[in-house]
Order: structure tokens, then sequence, then C-alpha cells
């Protein structure tokens, strides 16, 4: 999947530049809540509760102030990708325990033609082991500043 | 006494968790999500879950559930327009009435479950 295949999952409408929460069911909600918003999920209480059973599976939050909460749901008609940043870090259970700074949230459905979950996570966890890409995401403010620092990695 | 509508929304969250109680015990999806450095460790934190939300609805229901899963893998899926979206057959359009949104519906052909989302 190149860079440009990637970015098509995210959207304006799915950026947090900022988020208000400050607990890891509280960061989840406001992800949630802002994908309903944007009309890209069927119910949110079902997301809600996959999510959380995906993170007693075990932590998303790779380390590095990274997490990538995601998971199958029928709730969900495509798949969709949604980033949200915390300037001041998360107490997210993260497998190193540092709080978390960037989220990056796929929601697929359960059956999906063209099978871009798992590359899709995979690529985005790819450039995150990149220090010089977390780095600037810790820092991005709006989604041309985002969409930015996606591309650049191609 | 639990709606239709949410008996129904706790069958599409039994069907997320069977999904990925299945995606557990299939090697080469967990292979993938390792590589990535995810752990799964909590397998049985899954099943209890399931246990508990099986508990909050009727067990003739959760029986058919199982029935129709245990055959066809997904037992539920959403009304979207007037197909099935489990065996792309076309529903007749009385099925998408809403005098018929308090009873739980199933495709004639498949024997699927049917539910509306939010919105629909």
């Amino acid at each position: 999947m190149s860079h440009e295949e990637l970015f098509t999952l995210f959207s304006k409408d799915l950026f947090i530049p900022e988020l208000k929460a400050k607990n890891r069911d509280g960061v989840l909600e406001e992800m949630v809540d802002q994908a309903v918003e944007a009309g890209v999920i069927r119910d949110r209480d079902v997301i809600l509760g996959m999510l959380k059973n995906r993170e007693s599976l075990g932590s998303t939050g790779l380390g590095e102030g990274v997490a990538f909460p995601h998971g199958r749901s029928l709730a969900i008609p495509t798949l969709m990708a949604l980033f949200a940043r915390s300037s001041k870090g998360i107490d997210y259970g993260a497998i190193d325990g540092k709080p978390v700074k960037l989220f990056f949230m796929f929601i697929a459905p359960p059956i999906e033609k063209e099978n871009r979950y798992l590359p899709a996570l995979g690529q985005v966890v790819e450039l995150i082991r990149d220090e010089t890409s977390r780095e600037e995401l810790m820092g991005v403010k709006t989604f041309e500043d985002f969409q930015k620092i996606i591309l650049g990695g191609e | 006494m639990a709606t239709v509508q949410e008996k129904l929304l706790v069958l599409v969250a039994l069907q997320d968790l069977d999904i990925m109680i299945r995606e557990c015990d299939d090697k080469t999806h967990t292979d993938k999500l390792t590589a990535m450095g995810f752990t799964q460790e909590g397998r049985e934190d899954l099943e209890e879950a399931r246990k508990e939300l099986v508990g909050t609805i009727d067990k003739a229901l959760v029986n058919r559930y199982e029935r129709t899963a245990k055959r066809l893998g997904r037992a539920i899926v959403p009304i979207t327009g007037n197909i099935c979206l489990g065996c792309f057959t076309i529903i007749p359009t009385s099925y998408t009435s809403s005098e018929n949104r308090d009873k739980i519906m199933q495709c004639e052909n498949c024997g699927r479950m049917f539910y509306w989302p939010k919105g629909s």
C-alpha cells in the first residue's frame, strides 16, 4: 500500500488536533464520537464496546507515545482511520508505561473486499517507528500538516 | 425489558466479540499483529466479556444466533437498502417497513438475522 493510498483512509472530519479526554476510556469515547459526527459509524456503543474489548486483549499502546486502537465491527460499513493527538499525553496503559500522545484508530467491517485493514495498520506502525515522523506528528496542528507528514514518508 | 432493537445490538456486539476471538485463534492473523508489536494475551478476558454479554439476552435468541453463526459464520447483518448483506439476495420491500422494526426478521434465503443501524 502506497502512502497515497494510506492517506485516502483519513479525512479532515476524522482528525482531532487536541484531545480533551484525560484517560483511556475518555479518549476512545472522544474518537468514536468524532467518527459518529462524521457519519462513518453506525452504532457508537457497539464500536466502543469492541474497542474496549480489544484493549483487554492487550494494550494497543505500543510505546514511544503512540497507540493504535483497532478492530472489526459490523457497526461500520467501510474501513476508516482517525488520527488524534494529545500534547500533554494520556495514561493509556501502554506497554512501556509512557503517556500516549498520538492515536491512530482503525476500524474495519467484518468482511472487506479490498483487504486493506491490516496492511494499512502495518504501514502506520512502520511510519511511526521513524523517530523524525513521530516527532513531527507530536507537533501537528492542522490536517494539511498531517497530510504532509504521511505523504512525505514515501 | 430490552427492546428488539436493543437485543439485536447485543447480538451485533456478540458477533464482533466472536470475530475477535476467532482472530485470536488464527495464527496467520496473530503472527501479523505480533510482527507489528501488538500483544494478544487476554483471550480469557474476551471469553469472560462474552459470557457477560450472553447473560443479558434470552437464551433462545442466543441459541438461534449460535446455530446460524455455526452454519454461516456471520449470523446477523445490517439492513441497508433492499439487499441482504449476507447472501446478497433481494429482500422483500415489506421487510424493511417500519412496522417490522419491533420484530426479529431474518433473510428468507440464508436465514441470517437483520438489524437496523441507527439513522436508517
